[in-house]
């Protein structure tokens, strides 16, 4: 039974492969068809393993004492549901999108194997088998990032690789000093260092952690390694850009919790140096982030800024290490991953219609593509925090988790930055909804005339839409889950 | 088996070799069979005595005194034969496709058969003596080799490697005779073989000729700054660079400063001295400036070289840290380094013979055009960098436990240099990946009309290498043990 | 057996003979003559070995049976017995191997003068090897150093006259101090026999007088001596000397003509000062000292060489260097490691001066490297002869030069303040060898479009022979090189 979690991981990897080692398909459909054909497959097979396989697997020993394992448990099961999700409606706009880029077929193959790859990284079940598919994540995912091959993009994938290596290196060396010291390498509540060896080598312990934040941080975007985020994510294709910044980074966010919640332990983190430095650089990048995304014309780049502030909200969440702070970072993993592919599909679509990339060249937009800029507002206000949109409940919660840690000066500065920078989000998102309906009087929106996309691309955006919403309205089914699993945690 | 049989599969290949030249071959064919015939008949000899060892040493030549050259295979020359055993038919076999476009093949194989007679010679070695006749050998019969194209830069490069090489053993020998002088015996014992009266008081020049010897050694192994002799030594053949430069020669060195160590003057000895920080700190710098020479190079050779260099010092970490666990550590990146870096230098071996192309910038969009070389090279990139699933990480891991449960502050910085190093190596091995795989959008495909994947001789080591790289970093848990054992002296 | 007491007093008179017999005869037949006696007189000493050897003893053998101190004594054990064969065999592989040479250069007038100048050498030799008393060894000194000036001037040319008269005043200024040496201390004992005197030093040393005249009398011995076998930095006459004589003549003065001094000054320092005396004396750091410069400094200079035959000259002067470091570590163990590098140094010498000489006449007699390029292609035997010299030079194991440096080091690690400098030094020397021989090596193997014709070993067989016989020669003493320690060993002990 148990034997069941390979094939949602290692289905679509060795379809992926297959895609790539095959010859050019005559026919556009047929690739389409074997593509949707596997989406589907692992879709399926994922939900049944998520909700049906409760036991482990050791999968073989991958050096003498630790081994391949995969096990989901409440976070693998949360995410790879999230994965699931943005990865076939992303995958579902990208057959009209890719219509008009080149090399479809390598573009499919690694889209397959990327997602195999990160249902692996849900499911890893100890910290070397996650650190295995993170790293493997970077890698697939890298040539979805220079997929145009244009210079800039080959230089933006270069960034995007060597910022990721940076950071998983950093990180493996807290790997090594977990593996060293910890009892198991199975990721448990509360940590797996006996506290007399935390006493012990507290100096190591508090670098090793460091270190580990700030080096899966990097696929998070957290500041100051966020650089690679701006370039990397908006020169991919669209639905790319999408699920890079949707889903991959959340890779990051995984495995943050993975490590200061199930392997160190927040309750030796909390109150030392380490969670100051992490509170502050997560609230330096919320404000950063909007900031940059403030001022940037061009509406993907604005909006991969904006990833790096919202995610940062997230490692803010968890940097407070309190229960109701997580829960709310929790809910905005979901929250953002629905908006953010939602904003980029958008993106993508009206690039894919219209051509227009900067912002002031949307003027009036609304006229052409009303369904688009809708289903483009509605989940801008979920991500502004606007009732009753996801992203209000989430904000809510890391809120008043602040507030409620009492930890001095973040306990009031934070939500203070997070307000702030909700209202910068405002600032960025919604002039494109204002003057894409109100463009003003006698102007003219005439090119935008009948550029609204097929249903391949709507339904995707709908649904994205709609699930902001749902989230945003009966929250409390996840919220309730995740503040159960937190006070296991704490 | 009989302990006739070491000195048997030391003579063979090197006899096999000088018989090359002698005989007028009347095909290249049969040169090719009769070479590869005896390459892996010696292997298959190897392998045999790998699992029936035989018990004793077997003495070959009396010198003054107790001083013998003698043969014996333990639990680190197991390791050693068995790699170059493995490897060196399937090098012999990529030589074969690859000297059709050099000139004097049969002096170039005579010589390229004779070093594996002579590495395994090293690898068998009873005692110091013996081990320091064949390390000296090897320097002379690979000289040809590096000078084999006999240009003027091929011949500034073959003396360089010769100054260099038989300076360092020059140092070697002064730590060859106080372990002869000092020592209770000249065979090698795990845990060293000082004899602790004699020493009295003096450690200090203990350790001081301990430093001398390990950095004479260290020329073989490159460590800085001795190390400049190895990417100049890159204009030979490739099947030389391959096979002698990032494995047979330079392990070597590796392997004579691990019997150095742990064998002669014992890692309990020298453990948390001046002498073992100052190491460390001396290997710990070349890890990170190999690395960033092989990023500021744009000859692929060259790079690869350098690259060598930095990882020859990871396994001299591995030493440094002396402890049984650090020699884990050495020996598996010993083990593995080899098949990762055999395979990249094949593999831009194979570009250099299928198209005379050198350097990194032109090597644009070559994977479409050449892709299973390219697969084999990317691999072989990602193992380097110690992606999991793959040997690198492994090796590495093993490093890292070892400097972990050594628990000192200069190990804890060892790690941080490992994984800058690591960095770097992503940054230059893959900078030559994306380059083959994304040209760029407006690429010119017709430009490299003519490149093509070279044929089988050069494809199946390919194959053989990746197969290793990846079963290794798979399955490494046996192999491990064996480490172990090796370290632990239980094998 | 007791009438092989006589052959070592029989092998010197018949060497003279010999001599005086050339004279009258042309230049073929003094060759023959010669050939003759060099091998007469080595099978006789072959026979002395053999004889002290299983005897383990030394023999006194009273000339004219005049009791001393009128009489003249001959002494003689292994040791002395094993150098005379070595010399015999050095000096007929040398002559054979420069045959043509000494056919091609010297005037056929005065061929056998030539071969009356070997004659005497090898007398000379043979009585400093083997005489018990001083001033017979005194005079003997002259007259090898009138027969190595005649080897050197025999060529006439402008150069080697330059060259042997610079010889002939470094040298006489050598024997002048000897003599000086010699005076004193005849002064103080009242005796010339080596063993009355060492017998009146040992008093002399026991009671403290004479502190002062002692050591200058050490030091005017050891610096003449010094001077004639060119240790750093009395040198200077060497590099001319060797390498603008005829090839016979260099291989044979280096390897022959110095070592017979060095046995000497061996001699006097274990029959005459006696060993304990000598290591007493401050000489010995001084000689330590000069011995190390000389290994640097000789290598720096045949770096720096643009001649093969003066680099391989000033390589001489590094290896008499490393016997003089042996000397200098005042141990028995330094001692016969350097008597071993006497042997291996002069086998190896020889040997490159000889197929030095191979690889010059197929490019042109040129003796620039630039020319010798290729040359091992060009004269395949010599090409092979130089690479084992040189690598026995450098010191890789097999050959017998690594013997003698493994001899050095495992004597200098028994000392303890000369050890670290005896060794960086040796490592360093090494690398500076391996740099300059290598080179040379590398240069004559780096094929070159040839203007130059190519030799066939057919031509010249003897040629060939010859540098195989030094080749086995070179080999046998680094591979069984245990014998010939134990017969050092042996020698040494019975030597005082």
């Amino acid at each position: 039974m148990e034997r069941f979690l390979l094939l949602p991981v290692f289905f679509p990897i060795l379809a992926g492969v297959v895609l790539l080692l095959k010859k050019e398909y005559q026919k556009r459909n047929s690739l389409l068809v074997y593509v949707g054909t596997v989406l589907i497959i692992t879709g399926v097979c994922a939900c049944y393993a998520v909700f049906g396989v409760k036991e482990g697997l050791t999968l073989f020993q991958l050096t003498k004492e630790f081994p391949v394992y995969f096990k989901i448990d409440f976070l693998g099961r949360y995410f790879s549901l999230v994965v699931t999700i943005v990865w076939i409606l992303a995958g579902f706009f990208s057959f009209e999108y890719m219509k008009h880029e080149k090399h479809e077929k390598r573009y499919f193959g690694f889209y397959l194997i990327v997602f195999g790859v990160l249902l692996g990284l849900d499911f890893a079940g100890n910290l070397i088998t996650m650190y295995l598919f993170y790293e493997l994540m970077t890698l697939t995912s890298m040539p979805l990032v220079l997929h145009t091959q244009t210079k800039e993009a080959v230089m933006a994938g270069l960034r995007y690789l060597f910022f990721s290596f940076a950071g998983a290196y950093m990180a493996l060396f807290g790997v090594y000093v977990i593996c060293r010291y910890g009892t198991t390498i199975v990721f448990a509540e509360g940590g797996v260092i006996p506290a007399a060896v935390l006493q012990e080598h507290g100096t190591l312990f508090l670098v090793a952690s460091m270190l580990l934040l700030l080096g899966f941080g990097v696929k998070a975007g957290m500041f100051p390694l966020h650089a690679w985020l701006p370039t990397a994510h908006p020169v991919a294709p669209g639905p790319a850009s999408a699920v890079l910044s949707g889903v991959i980074v959340k890779g990051g966010v995984l495995a943050v919790i993975r490590v200061a919640y199930q392997m160190i332990g927040a309750d030796f983190l909390r109150g030392t140096w380490v969670q100051t430095v992490w509170m502050t650089l997560a609230l330096v990048t919320v404000f950063m982030g909007s900031m940059l995304a403030f001022r940037e014309p061009v509406l993907k780049r604005r909006l991969a800024y904006s990833t790096v502030s919202q995610l940062s909200y997230i490692l803010f969440g968890l940097s407070v290490l309190q229960p109701e702070a997580f829960s709310g970072a929790l809910l905005h993993v979901a929250a953002h991953a629905f908006i953010k592919v939602g904003l980029f599909l958008c993106a993508a679509a009206i690039i894919y219609r219209t051509g227009a990339k900067r912002v002031e060249e949307l003027k009036g937009i609304g006229r052409g593509m009303p369904v688009t800029l809708w289903c483009y507002t509605i989940v801008s206000l979920g991500l502004i925090g606007i009732p009753p949109a996801s992203g209000f409940v989430s904000k809510w919660h890391l809120a008043s988790g602040a507030i409620a840690s009492g930890i001095p000066v973040f306990s009031w500065l934070g939500p203070v930055v997070l307000l702030v920078s909700a209202l910068l989000t405002a600032g960025y998102l919604l002039p494109v909804t204002m003057q894409g309906f109100f463009p003003g009087e006698g102007y003219d929106a005439s090119r935008f005339k009948g550029k609204e996309p097929s249903g391949f691309m709507l339904v995707p955006l709908l649904a994205l839409a709609a699930l902001t919403i749902v989230i945003g309205l009966v929250p409390n089914v996840l919220v309730y889950a995740f503040e159960a699993f937190a006070a296991l945690l704490m | 088996m009989n302990a006739f049989w070491l000195f048997l599969v030391v003579l063979i290949p090197c006899l096999g070799g000088m018989i090359t030249p002698l005989v007028r071959w009347k095909k290249r064919a049969y040169m090719m069979v009769y070479l590869e015939s005896v390459v892996i008949f010696t292997s298959v000899l190897v392998w045999l005595l790998l699992f029936h060892r035989p018990g004793e040493a077997f003495t070959l030549v009396n010198f003054t005194g107790n001083l013998t050259i003698a043969f014996q295979l333990d639990g680190l020359g197991t390791i050693f034969a068995g790699l170059v055993s493995f490897l060196w038919p399937f090098a012999t076999l990529y030589a074969f496709e690859y000297m059709t476009k050099e000139k004097h093949e049969r002096t170039f194989f005579m010589f390229y058969t004779f070093t594996y007679g002579v590495t395994l010679g090293i690898s068998l070695a009873d005692n110091f003596l013996t081990m320091y006749c064949f390390y000296e050998l090897l320097t002379l019969v690979t000289l040809p080799l590096v000078m084999h194209t006999l240009t003027r830069e091929a011949i500034l490069a073959s003396r360089k490697y010769l100054y260099y090489s038989i300076g360092g053993a020059a140092f070697a020998f002064i730590g060859m005779i106080f372990l002869i002088t000092y020592g209770e015996t000249s065979e090698f014992i795990l845990g060293g073989v000082l004899n602790a009266e004699k020493i009295g008081a003096g450690k200090n020049i203990f350790l001081l000729i301990y430093v001398l010897s390990f950095f004479g050694f260290g020329v073989k192994a490159a460590i800085c700054p001795l190390n400049s002799w190895l990417p100049q030594a890159g204009v030979a053949p490739t099947p030389v660079t391959a096979l002698l430069h990032a494995v047979a020669v330079v392990k070597s060195g590796a392997f004579a400063i691990i019997r150095l160590t742990f064998y002669c003057f014992g890692a309990d000895f020298l453990r948390g001295t001046w002498a073992q920080s100052l190491l460390m700190a001396v290997v710990m710098f070349t890890i990170v400036y190999g690395c960033s020479m092989a990023l500021r190079e744009t000859h692929l050779k060259r790079r690869l070289a350098f690259s060598t260099i930095s990882n020859l010092s990871y396994i001299l970490f591995g030493v440094t840290i002396m402890t049984p666990l650090g020699l884990v550590g050495a020996l598996s990146h010993m083990v593995f380094h080899a098949f990762m870096k055999i395979c990249s230098f094949f593999c831009a071996g194979a570009v250099m013979h299928q198209t005379e192309r050198h350097y990194i910038h032109q090597l644009d969009g070559f994977a479409k055009k050449m892709p299973k070389v390219f697969a084999a090279f990317t691999i072989s990139s990602f193992a380097l960098m110690g992606v999991p699933g793959l040997c690198g990480f492994i090796s590495k891991w093993n490093l890292v436990s070892a400097a972990i449960e050594s628990g000192s502050l200069i190990s804890y910085l060892g790690i941080g240099t490992l994984l800058i190093s690591a960095l770097l190596t992503a940054m230059y091995m893959l900078g030559i990946v994306i380059r083959a795989y994304f040209p760029g959008a407006d690429f010119d495909y017709s430009a490299i009309a003519d490149v093509k994947d070279p044929n089988w001789m050069m494809l199946f080591p390919l194959l053989a290498f990746v197969i290793g790289i990846a079963g290794f970093g798979l399955f490494s848990a046996p192999v491990t043990e064996l480490f172990t054992a090796v370290a632990q002296g239980a094998f | 057996m007791e009438m092989i007491r006589n052959f070592p007093c029989l092998s010197i008179l018949l060497s003279m003979f010999s001599a005086i017999i050339s004279s009258a005869v042309k230049g073929r037949g003094a060759r023959r003559i010669n050939t003759f006696v060099v091998s007469v007189v080595g099978i006789l000493s072959a026979c002395t070995l053999y004889y002290t050897y299983t005897t383990g003893q030394s023999y006194v053998y009273v000339m004219g049976h005049f009791p001393a101190p009128f009489g003249n004594e001959i002494r003689f054990g292994s040791l002395e017995a094993g150098m005379a064969l070595f010399f015999c065999v050095i000096m007929l592989l040398s002559l054979n191997g420069g045959r043509r040479k000494i056919q091609m250069e010297v005037d056929p007038e005065k061929e056998n003068l030539y071969f009356i100048m070997v004659d005497l050498l090898l007398s000379s030799l043979l009585a400093l090897v083997y005489t018990n008393d001083l001033f017979t060894a005194y005079v003997f000194v002259e007259i090898n150093t009138i027969a190595a000036c005649g080897l050197i001037m025999i060529m006439e040319s402008g150069r080697a006259i330059e060259a042997a008269t610079r010889y002939m005043i470094m040298s006489l200024l050598g024997s002048g101090l000897f003599l000086i040496g010699l005076c004193m201390l005849y002064d103080m004992t009242g005796h010339l026999l080596m063993s009355n005197v060492q017998a009146s030093i040992q008093a002399i040393a026991a009671d403290g007088t004479y502190v002062i005249p002692l050591l200058v009398m050490i030091a005017l011995l050891v610096v003449g001596l010094a001077i004639k076998s060119a240790l750093f930095p009395f040198h200077a006459w060497l590099p001319d000397a060797y390498g603008y004589s005829t090839v016979s003549s260099a291989a044979m003065l280096s390897s022959l003509v110095s070592k017979g001094y060095i046995f000497l000054l061996i001699k006097i320092i274990y029959r005459v000062i006696g060993f304990d005396i000598f290591v007493q004396s401050r000489i010995i750091n001084v000689l330590f000292v000069f011995g190390l410069a000389g290994m640097i400094m000789g290598s720096t200079s045949a770096i720096r060489e643009n001649d093969i035959r003066r680099m391989i000259s000033y390589s001489s002067v590094a290896q008499i260097g490393y016997i003089y470091m042996g000397f200098g570590l005042g141990t028995s163990a330094g001692m016969a490691a350097s008597v071993f590098h006497i042997l291996a140094h002069a086998a190896t010498k020889s040997l490159l001066f000889v197929s030095g000489v191979g690889l010059t006449d197929v490019s042109g007699d040129h003796k620039e490297f630039i020319e010798l390029t290729g040359s091992a292609y060009r004269n395949v035997c010599a090409g092979l002869a130089f690479t084992v010299g040189s690598l026995s030079m450098v010191g890789i194991p097999l050959f017998s030069g690594f013997i003698s440096k493994l001899l050095f080091s495992q004597a200098a690690v028994q000392s303890q303040i000369k050890m670290l400098p005896a060794l960086i030094v040796l490592a360093v020397s090494t690398v500076l060898n391996a740099i300059y021989f290598m080179k040379t090596v590398i240069r004559i193997y780096t094929p070159v479009s040839c203007k130059y014709k190519s030799v066939s070993i057919r031509e010249n067989p003897l040629y060939a022979f010859t540098l195989l016989c030094f080749v086995v020669l070179n080999i046998g003493l680094g591979m069984w090189s245990q014998p010939i320690t134990d017969w050092i060993a042996q020698g040494l002990s019975v030597f005082a």
